[in-house]
């Protein structure tokens, strides 16, 4: 009784897993005709999901908030996650340029103070 | 204190560079700016003051606000900001966008384009590179507005709500972040001076995501502002079959394939509508036009799959089918 409920439910399963494959499979879709004109046709062949496994690693490993993740993934396309994937930790992160002048700014600093240069005339 | 021999060298080198890169001189502006008297402000755009690291919330609040969204940078922080990298990503940028209803449109990258979204009422958000070396300093800011005869920009940027950056220097560091420009366009709308590319890309990035309600709209105003391309209505048509109304998707595909003869995808996709309307004569003469036009191209194993689909449809043609 028990292994003919299981039947029913893998049945049951993989005709919903069965269907929208088999509509989807002789239509092309909007996306697909836009990117077939404007990018490398070798990206398509790239794994959807596993670029998708691979931004959620990243995530993870980047600090983003578990309860996050998921819907930030949700809404990039394919394409996007194909971008993202493996080079998140590379790519532009846009923050803030005052950390980039109080670095340099305290660079000069340790110069003059050692006696390397000497820019800064009022500084003892 | 003087400095030694080899750390004057680099001196005297930077030194040079920097006279170097100011030595052009001449407005960037003039020639370029054509509209509103060379002159445009859009004051009215809000102000989001950002906290540490976080221009990328505060940026994209600022255009989410400006095109009628009700966000704040603060409520934006769990959706874009990144703390391992502490900044936020380009792609999270444009996906927030999409996650808000707003279609995320890319400007091509020239100032004539940046110029003409301006003259058009919409702030753009701009990544610019300001650092050097093992230190680059990558920044969002909001550009609101330009002043040609004075030659600089007006940005929202980091703390400063009104930030006047002359046109040569905006532009080197917008240059050096690849001149990315963002604009939220409510769906409906098309964005001022749109590139058709471009705007279809954004759009289908809706439909990707499942915002379909939005894409619709976006294509209908595509479908209206290029009403010699197909590709508007092959997207139109594609939601019609998704909803199930086949006898729409046939219509608009077939509009697509009057609008375009040799638009391989429409004449497959057409093929399927009809098949699956129960008119095989005429999706098989559709299907063999589409497998002649993507032979060895990017959709020939769509086109084939149809093929076989149809193929083994042995039902003849219902009542009712098109004649042609």
């Amino acid at each position: 009784m028990r292994s003919r409920c299981l039947v029913y439910v893998l049945c049951l399963a993989m005709l919903n897993l069965g269907s929208p494959l088999v509509a989807q499979a002789e239509l092309v879709s909007t996306l697909q005709a836009v990117e077939a004109s404007t990018r490398a046709q070798d990206l398509a062949a790239v794994n959807a999901a596993l670029a998708r496994d691979e931004v959620r690693a990243q995530f993870e490993a980047l600090g983003v908030e578990p309860a996050q993740i998921e819907s930030r993934i949700a809404a990039l396309t394919d394409a996007e996650l194909r971008t993202l994937a493996g080079q998140m930790a590379d790519m532009p992160a846009g923050a803030d340029a005052l950390a980039v002048i109080g670095i340099v700014f305290l660079v000069l600093l340790i110069l003059e103070a050692v006696g390397v240069i000497d820019i800064f005339k009022k500084f003892p | 204190m003087t400095a030694p021999g080899p750390v004057r060298a680099v001196l005297a080198i930077a030194a040079a560079l920097i006279v170097a890169g100011c030595a052009v001189r001449g407005p960037v502006l003039a020639p370029a700016a054509t509209g509103a008297g060379g002159r445009v402000e859009l004051e009215s755009t809000p102000f989001f003051p950002q906290e540490r690291y976080q221009c990328g919330p505060a940026a994209l609040a600022t255009v989410l606000s400006a095109a009628g969204v009700d966000v704040t940078a603060d409520s934006l922080v769990p959706e874009v900001y990144i703390p391992g990298r502490a900044g936020s990503l380009q792609a999270e940028l444009v996906a927030a966008t999409r996650r808000h209803d707003r279609l995320p449109y890319i400007l091509p990258p020239t100032l004539d384009a940046l110029l003409a979204t301006l003259d058009g009422g919409l702030p753009v958000l701009v990544l610019q590179k300001q650092g050097a070396g093992p230190f680059p300093g990558w920044h969002y800011a909001v550009v609101v507005g330009y002043d040609a005869s004075r030659d600089h920009f007006v940005l929202r940027s980091g703390t400063e709500q009104r930030k006047e950056l002359s046109a040569r220097h905006f532009l080197a560091t917008w240059d050096r972040a690849e001149r990315w420009a963002l604009v939220a366009v409510q769906p409906g709308a098309l964005p001022p001076a749109p590139d058709f590319a471009r705007y279809m890309e954004a759009a289908a990035g809706l439909e990707a995501v499942g915002l379909l309600d939005a894409a619709a709209l976006a294509y209908e105003a595509a479908a209206r502002g290029w009403p010699a391309e197909s590709l508007p209505q092959f997207a139109l048509a594609n939601l019609a079959y998704a909803r199930g109304d086949l006898a729409a998707a046939e219509r608009g595909f077939h509009a697509a394939v009057r609008l375009n003869p040799q638009d391989a995808a429409a004449r497959n996709n057409r093929a399927e509508a009809l098949r699956a309307l129960g008119c095989p004569t005429l999706a098989r003469r559709e299907i063999e036009v589409a497998r002649m036009l993507a032979a060895g191209g990017p959709l020939s194993a769509t086109v084939e799959a149809t093929a076989r689909a149809i193929a083994s449809h042995e039902i003849g043609d219902v009542a009712g089918c098109p004649p042609d």
